[in-house]
């Protein structure tokens, strides 16, 4: 959320991680929760350096970023694209507009079924799952972004001669790429829940089903795996962006 | 009267559905699929699912569980949040622990979940209250962290306690972006609910339409999808008209319906 947090306050934030994990800790020693249904925590992050270094395992993530990475990058190129293309003509605005009010509230998820019948059990179905799902906030930010570029600045531009296409990429994109970037934040958090959730719903990879056979086993040390292991990706994915951001955003006031 | 621009502005997104609709037809009569059916075979499914006694109760389950979900989730997370807004130490202390949790899949809990409620009311009901209450203490918290100070000085020279300043000023000043939050939370309980319905298979809206898929029972499966998809939009729409009713003074200030897992 906040990524500048001073010193003090990140160890105070430690604190109810720690806690978290003391508390967890304690449930299992004190033997109130059975460390068949709540394994302790030193076996459950012992389990995960154990499978990380594991090459089966690191294939199962390299298939979940594969997935992840393809349709987060398909939701962010058409987002942009059609979110500045209506931001920028009345007639696409017009058309674009009502469609997105349809289909943004509708929850993605029960689609696929239909892209299972219709794309297959493999990536195909998958990819465009996470893609349809990581498009909105992406399109709806760029849109709003370019939407509320200064009108000034064009008109500068145009003055300056700068061809219509060439403001496009010199002046409406540049300018509304905070906005951008912070959709494409949302839309990266929700690849990853997605991704995740579909490879649950039917896989025969990636870390969804490494969950999904756990379960079925009943072996919850294997369950908390692949949990912690997306929340890593997620962290680590999303700390990766804020680099970007703030390399693509040097010398704006606020980025 | 309404005007003729208002008036398309209104049926606009009316033709939309129409014509994604009509777009789906045109495409299943090309494609000539069996797995794919026509537009008009889907929407003809729609009321044998919603005349069947069994399924129009497993449908009305799953909303209930989903409302109460929301309910709970929306009344523990927007004090958090306003809290979290305000006092530097709360949010200090929060802040990390939400972030890691946030890219974890609630629906993906489930599994665990099971293991220590069972597979009954309460485990969906938790797994949906932990779906919505991110976003929602999230917006809380920046929609209190941009209140005005001045504001706050003025009620606290006033007399008002710490306590009343939250309620009389801070919760009606971050009210547009708690009910942005609100919104996105109604979208993820949607979501959530039908993925834990599906992940666990007992009953529920997510159960009939996986099921359908399982015994290739297409037509049900469409009518599922335009069944779970109309709900989202009405649910949606009508959130989006008592926003407009409580927040009538605010700027109508673009907001994104958003949909998370």
């Amino acid at each position: 959320m906040t990524s500048r947090l001073s010193s003090t306050s990140e160890i105070l934030g430690l604190a109810p991680i720690a806690l978290v994990i003391a508390i967890w800790q304690a449930l299992v020693s004190s033997g109130l929760a059975p460390a068949v249904l709540l394994p302790p925590p030193g076996i459950v992050f012992g389990r995960l350096l154990q499978q990380l270094v594991t090459w089966t395992f690191q294939q199962e993530i390299v298939a979940t970023l594969f997935r992840l990475f393809a349709g987060f990058a398909i939701a962010v190129l058409f987002g942009v694209a059609v979110g500045i293309a209506a931001a920028a003509n009345p007639a696409i605005n017009a058309i674009v507009k009502p469609i997105v009010r349809v289909l943004a509230p509708l929850p993605k998820v029960a689609l696929y079924p239909a892209l299972l019948l219709l794309l297959g059990f493999g990536h195909g179905s998958k990819v465009t799952l996470v893609a349809a799902d990581a498009l909105f906030p992406i399109l709806l930010s760029t849109y709003y972004g370019a939407s509320t570029v200064e009108q000034k600045l064009i008109w500068s531009a145009m003055a300056a001669g700068t061809p219509r296409y060439e403001i496009l990429f010199k002046v409406v994109l540049p300018a509304a790429m905070p906005s951008i970037l912070t959709g494409c934040r949302i839309g990266l958090v929700i690849s990853c829940i997605v991704v995740f959730l579909a490879e649950m719903i039917t896989s025969t990879d990636g870390l969804g089903h490494v969950l999904i056979t756990a379960a079925r086993t009943f072996q919850a040390v294997d369950m908390f795996v692949p949990l912690i292991t997306i929340s890593l990706l997620g962290l680590i994915l999303n700390g990766l962006l804020g680099a970007l951001r703030s390399y693509l955003l040097r010398g704006f006031p606020e980025a | 009267m309404i005007s003729p621009a208002a008036l398309a502005r209104r049926a606009a997104p009316v033709f939309a559905c129409i014509g994604l609709l009509a777009v789906w037809q045109i495409a299943a009569l090309w494609l000539k699929n069996d797995s794919f059916p026509t537009a008009i075979d889907a929407i003809l499914a729609v009321p044998d699912i919603l005349g069947d006694k069994e399924a129009l109760i497993n449908i009305l389950a799953s909303l209930r569980r989903m409302a109460i979900g929301f309910g709970v989730a929306v009344l523990f997370s927007i004090p958090l949040g306003l809290l979290m807004g305000r006092s530097r130490a709360i949010a200090g202390f929060f802040n990390p622990l939400l972030m890691v949790i946030y890219p974890v899949p609630k629906a993906a809990l489930m599994p665990i979940i099971m293991l220590w409620l069972g597979v009954g009311d309460l485990a969906k009901t938790l797994v949906i209250f932990l779906g919505v209450s991110l976003p929602v203490i999230y917006h809380s918290f920046e929609g209190a962290k941009a209140v005005e100070e001045k504001m706050l000085w003025s009620g606290a020279a006033m007399g008002l306690s710490a306590a009343q300043r939250l309620v009389r000023i801070v919760l009606p000043a971050a009210l547009p972006e708690i009910l942005t939050g609100c919104r996105t939370g109604l979208v993820l309980a949607l979501i959530t609910m039908i993925t834990s319905e599906m992940i666990a298979r007992q009953s529920g809206a997510g159960n009939i339409l996986f099921n359908a898929l399982d015994m290739g029972q297409y037509d049900t499966v469409y009518a599922m999808i335009i069944i779970v998809g109309a709900m989202g939009i009405c649910l949606d729409a009508t959130f989006e008209r008592v926003r407009a009713r409580l927040v009538l003074w605010s700027e109508p200030q673009f907001d994104m319906p958003l949909s998370f897992s």
